[in-house]
């Protein structure tokens, strides 16, 4: 029975069908949800208790919002894995229970970045305010020429030759190799 | 048989037939959980049922149990017996959907065979029919599995909703498969092709020929489509044309593309003329994707590789298409035979990236094969 969970494991992520897809959307978002109810319940009743549950409660919508992101068969991944990465360190950092400073902190940060990724999903408005920006102090230089860099990268990505072995088999073909 | 190992569990519907067919070779159980849970109508569809009747039917000593709602199933597989069989397929997905195992498992029956099966020929979801007939029959054929009594026939054609199609299928049986090396795809030689209607104007095939020649002929000029109109008793229940296009290489390789008409009743009605140049059009792109094998087929001929005798067997495909994919996972589940898998680009051949895929094979030999 070793074996047995192997293949699932492996399936799920490039085969999810729209069936399973639909499954693991709506189990994460309820799940998620439930969680928000208690946590504000819990925030209501004792909110004097301690700070950990706000920041948390703080940064569970932003999660639940990159999971639904996650969820749309896009493939634009590497924003989300970042955004995911940040988040855990603010979970993290919050679980630590450190003073208020930190977790407000950290709810800041992860509230700039959504407004970052929207800003990158809109990007003809984007382009308007960077010619805007561009006039005033302290333009951002990330943001200019951002469709040449996005057809750079699509073009690199569609020019490089994958590891077709590695894409099928998982890692596990790379450790037997 | 292969040992009886243990128990492979699944969750979902998808990938159904693979995981069957291939529990039914290897002689593993498998268990399927989850099929459509949060579906209006959990469980397993009738199509799937009369697809676990037929595997009931080709195989001796089967184990099939299945939960009340039928959503959990667990396929404890038999000895493949054979012999001369009928089955009414359901009429939710055409008789390529049956076929298309039964490729899979027929040279390793007991005794060779001959199933006449019912149903739905040409959809627009399955594979049809006659583009099996022209491109798995040959691609069996270099496995060495070949014999005068190796046909598929076309008796009736039923076109869905109603049906009323009706198949012959005999295949002989082999002890080894021999390993093949499919690796130069040669050039487009010839193009054939099916244009059937049935119970509407004979003059519709005509129209699709036309049209369909009208986007080929300026490629090469040996092409013959012809048409196969059926009446009366052949011709099914319900109303429909539709087209079947195989180009064949000097190697001998087959590239196949169809296209059938809206259901009578579902959506708006398709123009003979457009339905034709779309086919074409299909058979082009099939062909840019190239490769030694179309991709209906890929997954066939990487199953008859791994179940062939211990050797190194070669194919070069096109694209992988996404059931292809899942087929390799399931094949190392199954057989933990794994491709060795390089990306090949030709710089005077344009088309799409290549694939050539190199296996041993997992030295897979009939044994239910009577010793004369």
């Amino acid at each position: 029975l070793e074996k047995t969970n192997l293949p699932n494991t492996l399936e799920m992520p490039a085969f999810a069908d729209s069936d399973d897809d639909l499954e693991k959307s709506e189990e994460e978002n309820s799940g998620s949800e439930e969680e928000d109810n208690d946590e504000e319940s819990e925030c209501e009743e004792e909110s004097s208790d301690d700070e950990v549950e706000e920041n948390n409660a703080s940064t569970k919508p932003n999660q639940a919002k990159i999971k639904e992101r996650k969820a749309t068969p896009t493939l634009d991944s590497g924003n989300c894995t970042d955004d995911d990465g940040n988040s855990s360190k603010s979970d993290a950092v919050g679980t630590d229970s450190e003073d208020e400073q930190n977790a407000d902190d950290s709810g800041e940060t992860s509230e700039e970045d959504n407004g970052d990724e929207e800003d990158l999903l809109k990007e003809d408005e984007e382009q308007f305010e960077e010619d805007l920006s561009s006039d005033t102090m302290g333009a951002l230089k990330w943001k200019e020429d951002l469709k040449k860099k996005a057809a750079e990268a699509f073009l690199n990505q569609q020019q490089s030759v994958p590891n077709l072995r590695k894409l099928v088999y998982g890692t596990v073909a790379e450790v037997e190799k | 048989m292969a040992s009886k190992g243990n128990c492979l569990r699944y969750e979902g519907c998808n990938f159904f037939r693979q995981r069957i067919v291939l529990s039914t070779l290897s002689g593993r159980p498998v268990k399927i959980q989850g099929i459509r849970v949060k579906d209006e109508s959990p469980g397993i569809r009738d199509f799937e049922a009369s697809f676990i009747r037929l595997m009931d039917k080709i195989t001796n000593g089967t184990r099939i149990e299945i939960n009340e709602t039928g959503t959990s199933l667990y396929y404890q597989p038999g000895l493949l017996s054979g012999g001369t069989l009928e089955h009414d397929c359901n009429i939710l997905r055409s008789i390529g959907y049956y076929l298309e195992s039964l490729f899979c498992l027929a040279p390793f029956m007991k005794h060779p065979l001959k199933i006449t099966l019912r149903g739905v020929t040409n959809d627009q979801v399955d594979p049809s029919v006659d583009t099996l007939k022209a491109t798995a029959i040959p691609l069996l054929k270099r496995f060495g599995i070949d014999g005068e009594h190796f046909e598929l026939k076309v008796l009736k054609r039923g076109m869905p909703p109603g049906g009323g199609g009706e198949v012959i299928f005999s295949c002989p049986v082999r002890k080894l498969l021999r390993p093949v090396q499919l690796t130069d795809p040669g050039k487009i030689k010839r193009i054939r092709g099916v244009a059937y209607s049935v119970r509407v104007s004979p003059q519709i095939g005509n129209r699709i020929v036309d049209a369909a020649r009208g986007v080929l002929n300026r490629f090469l000029p040996d092409i013959y489509i012809h048409t196969d109109h059926l009446k009366g008793a052949n011709s099914g229940k319900s109303p429909g044309f539709g087209l079947s296009l195989v180009a064949e290489t000097t190697e001998g390789c087959f590239l196949s593309a169809e296209l059938a008409s809206n259901p009578q009743g579902e959506g708006s009605t398709v123009l003979p003329e457009d339905l034709g140049r779309n086919c074409a059009m299909l058979l082009l792109e099939e062909i840019y994707r190239g490769g030694c094998v179309d991709s209906v087929n890929q997954s066939l001929v990487l199953l008859l590789m791994t179940l062939g005798q211990q050797d190194v067997s070669k194919v070069l495909l096109g694209p992988l298409s996404p059931y292809t994919i899942q087929f390799l996972r399931h094949l190392r589940s199954y057989f933990q035979i794994m491709f060795k898998m390089e990306s090949k680009t030709f710089e005077e051949q344009k088309g799409a990236e290549k694939v050539l895929l190199t296996c041993v094979g997992a030295g897979f030999s009939n044994l239910s094969k009577p010793v004369k």
